[in-house]
């Protein structure tokens, strides 16, 4: 199997069948949050996954040339989470000076992507996974992709819901709640796509 | 310093219930879904979050004067961090077995957005002693909603009970239970359950 | 020194950073002793069930790979075990397994670690999936639902068929390591 087709087949598990909010559990505060508009929800998942795509690529460097190569695993929590943080600012930077409207838009939860446990819970994964540094890149890609798609589906069906007669007290919370696990129901029938 | 008894009290109350991280004010979902499989590593995982709740909330407020109000939110984030990478550690080396089921779980307790923002809301405002007060009450009612969270998934999904066998051989498992979309749904029935308790209903949904 | 200015904001960062590393420096060798001994004896378990046979385990390496090679009280060589992983359903699968290679066969298998679902690919652990693999004759396996009925069938764990398969995967990967690094070739 070529490598590329190794990494198409990667982008598409990570997205689909190892879906980070629904299979993996990663994610969620953002999950609850901000899918209440699809506009927003879009927004929110487009520099997600820019910030994870990014995440991908600088923990593999991180471990490879510094974690590992002078045996500092210990660090590594607390190395992950600067790269984080620093990403997410530079991210936020760029996002206003180019784009001020979608910057107004996104407000309070652009920050809020540095406490987005699937970005950890990605750079985590890539010393356990063994993915090169373009195998990383990807997975950082396709995890991201998956939480926008996560997002954006839950964001359309809270727009309908809007209109829908839901009972008092299942109102907000609860009833997003249980719309997320019948979504989850449904991704498992990916289970077994691809084995990545 | 003068230490009032009743607004400790009141301080360490109001995370039992009023202002329970899980059922009212919905922060800290991630480990909340992902962990409440079996009873022991709902406990563990409660425990875990709260010494490095109280832990943080302690430091924070204790520092909280020397750091800059622009770099707070990195600074408290690297508190947290080192305090993690403690308890990973402690587990690995003393309770190979309950680090290896919370495995990625327990790094994630960096991000938990229930530490994070008690630091904000709390610890950076507020006097030790009422910062640790705090970090308790959250940190019980923290570990006994992810108790009460993993009993219903483990009873039902299991047969079990702190991996004690309840239900006899009778009792065919409901392996949903032990699923994602097991979890979403009890938590989302719990919580629709805790607002009729409680007459005014968890709205907020930011994490904050 | 102003409370806001850069130069205050660097150094509060840099002192939180440098304190945090000093003490996990501290933590690390305090409890890495602990980590190590606890990994040691996993896998001392591990091989003992692979190679019940063997009262003496070498450890030696070959193509930069790992080998445990267990002699029993004569000084025969009973097997050899090879501790391999590989993706899973829901993560990586660890095991240890134990081959005859004079027999060209398999011991047994030990499940070290795995993220599958509990009650369904989780019982990958239990007897009746890994009885499949003691005995089985090296080569390439076929997965089926059915109790086997021919020698290289392995029988899945009852609605987990993808762990099952990606296990038994893995167990035919690690066969093929042990008989490159023996000089078999199978």
């Amino acid at each position: 199997m070529s490598e590329f087709t190794q990494l198409v087949l990667l982008f598409f598990g990570t997205v689909f069948v190892n879906n980070f909010i629904l299979v993996r559990f990663l994610g969620i505060c953002p999950f609850l949050g901000v899918s209440k508009q699809v506009e927003t929800a879009v927004g929110m998942g487009l520099a997600t996954t820019f910030v994870m795509t990014l995440t991908g690529a600088a923990t593999w460097l991180i471990n490879t040339y510094i974690l590992e190569a002078l045996n500092l695993p210990f660090l590594q929590y607390v190395s992950f989470i600067i790269v984080i943080a620093s990403l997410v600012q530079f991210v936020e930077m760029f996002i206003k000076k180019t784009s001020p409207v979608l910057y107004k838009s996104l407000g309070i939860f652009l920050p809020l992507i540095t406490t987005n446990c699937a970005i950890l819970g990605l750079a985590l994964l890539i010393p356990l996974n063994g993915y090169s540094f373009i195998g990383s890149t990807v997975f950082g890609f396709g995890a991201g992709i998956g939480f926008t798609l996560a997002i954006v589906l839950m964001a359309g069906l809270r727009e309908k819901l809007e209109f829908g007669d839901v009972p008092g007290v299942l109102k907000g919370v609860p009833v997003t709640l249980i719309i997320a696990g019948i979504m989850a129901m449904a991704f498992m029938g990916f289970s077994g796509l691809i084995t990545i | 310093m003068s230490v009032n008894a009743k607004q400790l009290i009141s301080d360490f109350k109001n995370g039992l219930w009023q202002e329970n991280p899980i059922f009212r004010l919905v922060i800290g979902m991630c480990p909340t879904l992902a962990v409440t499989n079996t009873m022991v590593n709902g406990l563990a995982m409660g425990l875990a979050t709260s010494f490095v709740l109280i832990s943080s909330e302690i430091v924070v407020s204790l520092i909280k004067k020397l750091i800059p109000g622009d770099v707070r939110i990195p600074s408290y984030i690297l508190i947290i961090a080192t305090f993690v990478t403690f308890v990973d550690y402690f587990l690995k080396a003393f309770y190979p077995s309950i680090a290896a089921s919370l495995s990625l779980f327990v790094p994630l307790i960096v991000v938990n957005c229930l530490i994070l923002g008690r630091q904000e809301t709390f610890a950076s405002q507020n006097p030790v002693h009422r910062s640790f007060a705090d970090a308790l009450g959250m940190g019980i009612g923290f570990t006994w909603a992810l108790l009460l969270l993993s009993a219903v998934r483990e009873l039902f999904g299991m047969g079990s009970m702190f991996g004690l066998q309840i239900l006899g051989d009778w009792y065919r498992p409901m392996v949903i239970m032990v699923l994602p979309a097991g979890a979403f749904i009890t938590l989302g029935i719990l919580i629709a359950i805790m607002n009729v308790v409680s007459k005014n209903a968890t709205n907020d949904t930011t994490c904050h | 020194m102003e409370k806001n200015s850069t130069k205050a904001m660097i150094i509060t960062l840099a002192t939180i950073g440098i304190i945090s590393a000093i003490l996990l420096t501290f933590v690390y060798q305090w409890t890495i002793p602990y980590i190590e001994a606890n990994q040691e004896e996993t896998r001392r378990i591990a091989i003992n069930e692979v190679l019940p046979t063997a009262e003496e385990i070498n450890q030696i390496e070959r193509e930069s790979q790992i080998f445990y090679e267990g002699y029993d009280s004569s000084g025969n060589r009973v097997g050899v075990a090879y501790q391999h992983s590989g993706g899973g359903y829901n993560g990586p699968i660890e095991l240890m397994i134990g081959v005859d290679l004079e027999a060209e066969e398999i011991i047994q298998i030990s499940i070290l670690n795995h993220q599958e679902t509990p009650g369904l690919g989780a019982r990958i652990t239990e007897e009746e999936y890994k009885s499949n693999f003691a005995g089985k004759p090296f080569g390439d396996y076929v997965v089926v639902k059915t109790p086997p009925s021919k020698t290289m069938e392995v029988q899945a764990v009852a609605g987990a068929t993808i762990s099952s398969s990606n296990t038994t995967r893995i167990v035919e990967e690690a066969v093929s390591m042990i008989n490159n690094a023996y000089g078999g070739g199978s």
